[in-house]
This record gives C-alpha cells, sequence and structure tokens, in this order.
C-alpha cells in the first residue's frame, strides 16, 4: 500500500531528475533533440487534448503552432520587445484559433477532420503568399531568443519547464469539468444537448484551449530554430503531429510525448542511417495500431492495470 | 480528500521538492559544450546537406552523386590534405535540415558545410553554421543569401534565380522583340527568376505585356499558355523550376499550336534532362538561359559527363554538376590554405579562388561571396547516340549577380518579388 503510494512521485522524481541531469551528461546534440521532443509533445499534447477528450481529430493543427510561431518571430525581426513579440503572437495565435474553432464547432468526426486538413493547408497557403510579412518560401531569418535562454542548454531547460507547466495545465484541465464536458460531446453529443450543454460551445472553447497549447508549441519552435518558414504550418507537420497521438496513446497524459520522442527519433535520428526512415516509422505505427491499439502509454497503462488486481478509480 | 491521505503524501511532496531544489541549484551552471572543429592538420571533415528522400528528393540524390564523383575523381583529396565527407539528408524541410546541421556541426565536428539546394532549407543550414563561425558553402539560387543577407562565412558556388536571366532580357531586346509575356511560378524562386528577365528587358526597352504566375505543382497549363497567347506578344519568357510544371507546360504550349507562333525562351532548369527525356522531338531547338550546359564543348565537361553516364547511366543535370563545382572550390581553397578551415579565412581564400574553366566555364568570385561567371544561350540539340542535349549557342561572359548595375545601385531596390519585378 504505502509503496505504491510511493511509486507514482518517485517516478516523477525520476523522470525530472533524468530531465535536468539530460544536458550534462550527453552531447550537445542529443539534448536538442530532446528540446525538440518537449516542442513536439507539446503541439502533440493540443492536439490530444482535443483527440483524447472530446473525440475530435485535427490534422491542421500546425497551422496554429505556425500561427503562434509566425506571431513572435515577425515582431521579433521588426525589433519589438519580447512582451510585446510574446503579445503579438498571442494575438495571431487567438485569432486563428477563432477561426478554426468558428469553423468547426457544429462539426465533428470526419468532417471535423476535413476541415481542419483544409485550414492547415490555407495557413500554408498564406504563409507561402504574403511575402512581405512571412518572407514567403525563403522564410523568415534573423529570429533570436531572449537572453536569457539564448543558450542551448538553458533553452532545453526551458523548452522542459514550458512543457511541463503545459502538462500540469493539460492534467488539470482533463480533470476539471470542463475535461468531463469535453468526454460528455466525445461519448454522445445528443445526451449533452439534453442536458442542456451547448455542444458548439463546449467545442469552441475545446479548440480555443488546444489552440494555446499550439500556440505556446509555436513560439518554441521559432526560437529553437531561431527561423522560420511556410514548412512549420506544412500538412506533413500536422499529420507527424496525430501519428505521435496514435503512438504513444490517444488520451494518455504522456501518450504524446512518448509519441514525439519516436517520431523525432526517426525523423532525425535513425534518417542519419537510414534512408527509408519514413517506412520505418510506418511500420511502427502499424505495429502499434495492430499489437496497441491505445498507444505504448494505453497498453503500459492496461498492462499494470492487468497486473495489480486493485480496482483502479475511473478517470484517475 | 480526506486527511490522512493528505498527510501520507507529506513525504512523497517532500521528496518531489528536494529533488526540483536541487536541480535547479544544479541548472544554473553550464554544462560542457562539444566544440565544433577537427583536428585540423591531415584531413578535414565535411558536412553534405542535400534532400535525398522527400519531394525534391531527385535534385539531392543528382547532389550527392556530383559531390562523390569529384572526390572519387581526386582520390578524396585537396592537395596532400585528406577530405571526408558526413553526408545528411534534409527531405526537403527547414526544420530537418536545421537539426541535420546541428548534428554535424556538433556531433560529427565538421569543419565546413556544404549544401542544401532549397532556399529555405539554406537559409536555415547558413543562418546556424555562420552563427557557430564555421563556414559554410551553398549552391541554391535564393538572391539575398549574398545581397541583402550578405554574411561573410557563406560562399555561394552558384548563380543567384536571377542572374542567368539578366543576359536574356537583354538578348531578347537586341533580337528585335519589344513585348514580352513571363510565366513563372508564384513563389521566390519564380519571382527571382522573372524579376532577373523583366528588369534587364525593361531596361533595355522593351515592354511587359503581362506577367503569369502559376502556382507550384500546376497540373493543366491551358490556361496560362492561352493567357500570353492572348496578350500576343514578341516573346515569351518562362522561368520554371523545372520538373512536372516544366513538362505539363509545354504539352499546353504545343497543344495550343504556339510553338511556331511565339519564341519561347526558357531559364537554367526549364528544359533540364527529365524535361527532354519525357518531352522527347518536340524540345528540339528549344532556346534557354542557362550557366550548366551539358553539350557545352569543353574538355571537363566532356569528361565529367562521360564518367557520370558511365557511373549513373543518365546524363548529369544542374544540380550534380552544382555541386561537384562546390566541391572543386573548397578543393582549390584548401589547397591555398594548406588544409586549414578557419572560419572568414576560409571563406576569404575561397573567394580568391579563379577557375579558368569549371563545369560552368570561367568563375570568379565578387566581394559578396556570390559567382561572376558565363552564362550561355543554349538550343536543344540532338547528340550522337540520338540522346538530346543542349548545347552552347552564344556566350555571355562575367556576368555578375548585380547584372549590368553596380551593387550599391542594385542593392538599393528590395528583392524581386510578385509586386517588384525591376519594371
Amino acid at each position: 500500500m504505502s509503496a505504491a503510494r510511493w511509486a507514482g512521485p518517485a517516478a516523477l522524481a525520476a523522470g525530472i531528475g533524468v530531465v535536468i541531469a539530460a544536458p550534462y551528461v550527453l552531447p550537445s546534440y542529443v539534448v536538442s533533440l530532446l528540446t525538440l521532443t518537449f516542442i513536439a509533445g507539446l503541439l502533440a499534447g493540443s492536439v490530444n487534448l482535443l483527440a483524447g477528450q472530446a473525440g475530435l481529430v485535427s490534422i491542421g493543427h500546425a497551422g496554429i503552432a505556425a500561427a503562434g510561431a509566425y506571431g513572435v518571430a515577425w515582431a521579433t525581426v521588426h525589433g519589438l520587445g519580447l512582451p510585446a513579440a510574446l503579445g503579438v503572437a498571442a494575438a495571431v495565435t487567438l485569432a486563428v484559433s477563432v477561426v478554426y474553432a468558428l469553423t468547426t464547432m457544429r462539426t465533428s468526426g470526419i468532417v471535423f477532420l476535413m476541415i481542419t486538413l483544409a485550414l492547415g493547408i490555407t495557413v500554408f497557403g498564406l504563409a507561402l503568399k504574403l511575402p512581405s510579412v512571412t518572407g514567403g518560401q525563403n522564410g523568415l531569418t534573423g529570429i533570436r531568443r531572449p537572453g536569457l535562454v539564448e543558450e542551448w542548454w538553458t533553452f532545453y531547460f526551458f523548452s522542459a519547464a514550458v512543457y511541463g507547466l503545459c502538462l500540469l495545465a493539460l492534467a488539470a484541465l482533463s480533470r476539471s469539468p470542463f475535461g468531463l464536458m469535453l468526454r460528455g460531446v466525445r461519448e454522445s453529443q445528443s445526451r449533452m444537448t439534453s442536458l442542456g450543454y451547448s455542444v458548439p460551445a463546449v467545442k469552441f472553447a475545446a479548440v480555443l484551449a488546444s489552440g494555446a497549447f499550439a500556440g505556446c508549441a509555436g513560439v518554441l519552435l521559432a526560437w529553437n530554430s531561431e527561423f522560420l518558414s511556410p514548412s512549420a504550418a506544412s500538412f506533413p507537420r500536422s499529420a507527424l503531429a496525430v501519428v505521435m497521438v496514435i503512438v504513444g496513446g490517444t488520451g494518455t497524459l504522456l501518450g504524446p510525448l512518448v509519441g514525439a520522442g519516436i517520431v523525432v527519433a526517426a525523423e532525425y535520428w535513425l534518417s542519419s542511417y537510414l534512408e527509408r526512415w519514413p517506412t520505418a516509422l510506418g511500420v511502427v505505427l502499424i505495429l502499434v495500431v495492430l499489437y496497441a491499439p491505445r498507444g505504448i502509454v494505453g497498453g503500459l497503462h492496461e498492462l499494470l492495470a492487468q497486473r495489480s488486481p486493485r480496482p483502479r478509480k475511473e478517470g484517475s | 480528500m480526506n486527511p490522512r491521505r493528505w498527510k501520507g503524501r507529506q513525504p512523497a511532496a517532500r521528496l518531489l521538492l528536494v529533488v526540483l531544489a536541487l536541480s535547479l541549484a544544479a541548472a544554473a551552471c553550464a554544462p560542457d559544450e562539444d566544440s565544433g572543429g577537427g583536428d585540423g592538420g591531415g584531413t578535414v571533415k565535411l558536412g553534405f546537406i542535400s534532400p535525398v528522400t522527400g519531394f525534391v528528393a531527385a535534385l539531392g540524390t543528382d547532389m550527392r552523386r556530383g559531390w562523390e564523383m569529384y572526390w572519387q575523381q581526386n582520390g578524396g583529396k585537396a592537395g596532400d590534405v585528406t577530405v571526408q565527407t558526413v553526408y545528411e539528408d534534409d527531405t526537403g524541410d527547414p526544420e530537418v535540415a536545421l537539426t541535420k546541421a546541428r548534428r554535424l556541426v556538433e556531433q560529427q565536428q565538421v569543419q565546413l558545410v556544404a549544401g542544401p539546394i532549397l532556399a529555405n532549407t539554406a537559409y536555415a543550414v547558413a543562418g546556424y553554421v555562420a552563427g557557430r563561425g564555421l563556414p559554410t558553402v551553398q549552391m541554391t539560387g535564393a538572391d539575398d543569401l549574398t545581397q541583402r543577407k550578405f554574411n561573410p562565412l557563406v560562399l555561394r558556388v552558384g548563380y543567384t534565380s536571377s542572374q542567368s536571366n539578366f543576359p536574356a532580357g537583354q538578348w531578347a531586346y537586341d533580337e528585335g522583340h519589344r513585348t514580352a509575356v513571363t510565366i513563372c511560378p508564384d513563389y521566390a524562386f519564380g519571382w527571382e527568376s522573372c524579376g532577373g528577365f523583366v528588369s534587364a528587358f525593361v531596361k533595355a526597352g522593351g515592354t511587359i505585356d503581362k506577367q503569369v504566375w502559376h502556382p507550384l505543382g500546376t497540373q493543366d497549363f491551358s490556361t496560362y499558355a492561352a493567357q500570353a497567347r492572348q496578350a500576343d506578344p514578341d516573346v515569351v519568357f518562362i522561368g520554371s523550376a523545372g520538373g512536372p510544371d516544366a513538362i505539363q507546360f509545354y504539352k499546353a504550349w504545343t497543344g495550343l499550336g504556339l510553338k511556331d507562333r511565339i519564341p519561347l525562351v526558357g531559364n537554367c532548369c526549364f528544359a533540364d534532362q527529365v524535361f527532354l527525356r519525357e518531352v522527347g522531338d518536340e524540345a528540339l531547338g528549344l532556346q534557354s538561359f542557362t550557366y550548366w550546359s551539358e553539350g557545352r564543348d569543353a574538355p571537363l565537361v566532356r569528361s565529367f559527363v562521360q564518367a557520370y553516364e558511365q557511373q549513373h547511366n543518365e546524363i548529369p543535370s544542374l544540380y550534380a554538376a552544382g555541386a561537384y563545382t562546390m566541391a572543386q572550390v573548397i578543393a582549390e581553397a584548401l589547397k591555398k590554405t594548406g588544409g586549414k578551415i578557419e572560419g572568414a579565412d576560409f571563406i576569404n581564400a575561397a573567394r580568391q579562388v579563379s577557375l579558368s574553366d569549371s563545369l560552368y566555364g570561367a568563375l570568379t568570385f565578387d566581394d559578396t561571396n556570390n559567382v561572376v561567371g558565363p552564362v550561355y544561350l543554349t538550343q536543344v540539340d540532338r547528340r550522337d547516340d540520338g540522346t538530346l542535349w543542349s548545347v552552347v549557342e552564344e556566350t555571355f561572359p562575367e556576368v555578375s549577380q548585380f547584372g549590368t548595375e553596380g551593387k550599391e545601385a542594385f542593392l538599393e531596390h528590395p528583392v524581386f518579388s510578385r509586386e517588384y519585378t525591376g519594371q
């Protein structure tokens, strides 16, 4: 009993310890991959909020992230200070999220998926066709990280911290009454309506909340590369975020991070040795869908639940 | 929540607090960073990035082959310096390109990075590598890389997107054409390609009737070809990025019967080998302004084409020739510095390199690290064995990235865009 109580916090403490120790023992390149993992994990987390809680799969979320990224990048390149740059990023993210939310709040399933796809491509097209703002195909250069997190290792800690805070927020959100409403929408929209909830309003709020996390990921992305081009909003980026969620475990808290780790490892590490790394990633995806339909983290949960016969409370 | 349970959690919470406090203390001091730069002396380690998977895999594969061929032919050496290359694939994505550049610099500790090809990937890589104080050699076309975003650590062994089209504009006017229509893809490369032609043609005294911009990856070009026919100009300039777009456009062009009605002139990348293999005899006689002509009668070009065909069973493309030339310039610079690669000093040495005959012809560099070299008016012709290729009809020597304007005057106007093409 007491051991079980310690297991969770001990694992958490060990996790934090590993994250902190990483830059001191690992080469800087590997640390930069970990930074990327946190950023990708945050974007996947925002997709997971919609997909896991409300059952709404978005394959256009890179568009929202790119909005935040372009906001902060444009402001930095035009010499605005940090608070103003973050303000611009927040405003652009909010504007784009509102468009996403308004156009999708009355849809679900495949229609939601297609509209987010179209919106993602629209953002990509805008980034490409507004060279006076976005630098077009050539992208924006001259983005600089804020002084305090300039170094690769400080930026790593910063990304990890932002990810950690967002993770807490996501956890709190899914446990809140709002999270319950989202799950209600997923299970039965008609019942939610008959209980007096406005389903479109819930979806609207959900997309805005998810957009906020995606926007954070976008700002980190721009700072990480210190460069930004339309491919940040491209379809493959959005699709990979969904792959991360599915591989890691839809609806689980840490699933998106695990999925992000696998995708980042395939894209940046495996690709140095194997030209056909997307094939390898595809095989992993198929294996996960076949043998662990709830994703890696979801599958582990199931395994642990089988091992310990102790009944678990639903939703905790 | 019952109070007993909360009390029971306290040790765990305390443990967390302690870990957090310890880690914050630890995070305050900087870890050691892997430094770039190898052992110097007899061996240098170079990084080479090109997209060998993804939507531009064909270009990246050709680049890698060209690069490999140079070092193969020279025994992997520049003078007495042994050259080692670490290859990376950027998939045509700037985020990937940047991370691969990081791997090359921080993990593989290369001393110089060459490539990649797409403008956005090149900007991302050049920005990072130069930011680390290491030299980088590029072959991408993006004008501003050596103009408004000049960086002393970046050398372009190649032509800007507009550079080879300045002579095209002047030539078209000299041929007696007074009105022109331009057709270019609607993104930076297209704007800059058409900008080169338009600015020179207008400066010479010609008039642009219409500028047609088509999206990249257009399937049906008949509306665009019809727009050109409607304007009925003396000449049509097409600034294509090659590939399917060029083939589809030419099919629409000949389909509308415009081939013998309106003279058509292409840019560097319009009538490339992929195009010629697909279009066949319909392409005979097609004129282009380019810097790579596989049928140019020069010893180096002949031997390169022959060796390349033997190994890969196809005529080398612009991208293979470009990477080969990058390797050649780097090798010449290494001979000058005795194998030392030290930041801007190396780029300065490379800028002093002048090749009396490279694959592109006689090359020198200007003081913003870009090629000054010949541009050829080429024509599609049949080789003895029946293969189609481009042969030189006329040579325009020593073309600069600033056209006929001086550097200062040129840099005063903005970079070419859809809104500004130098009219």
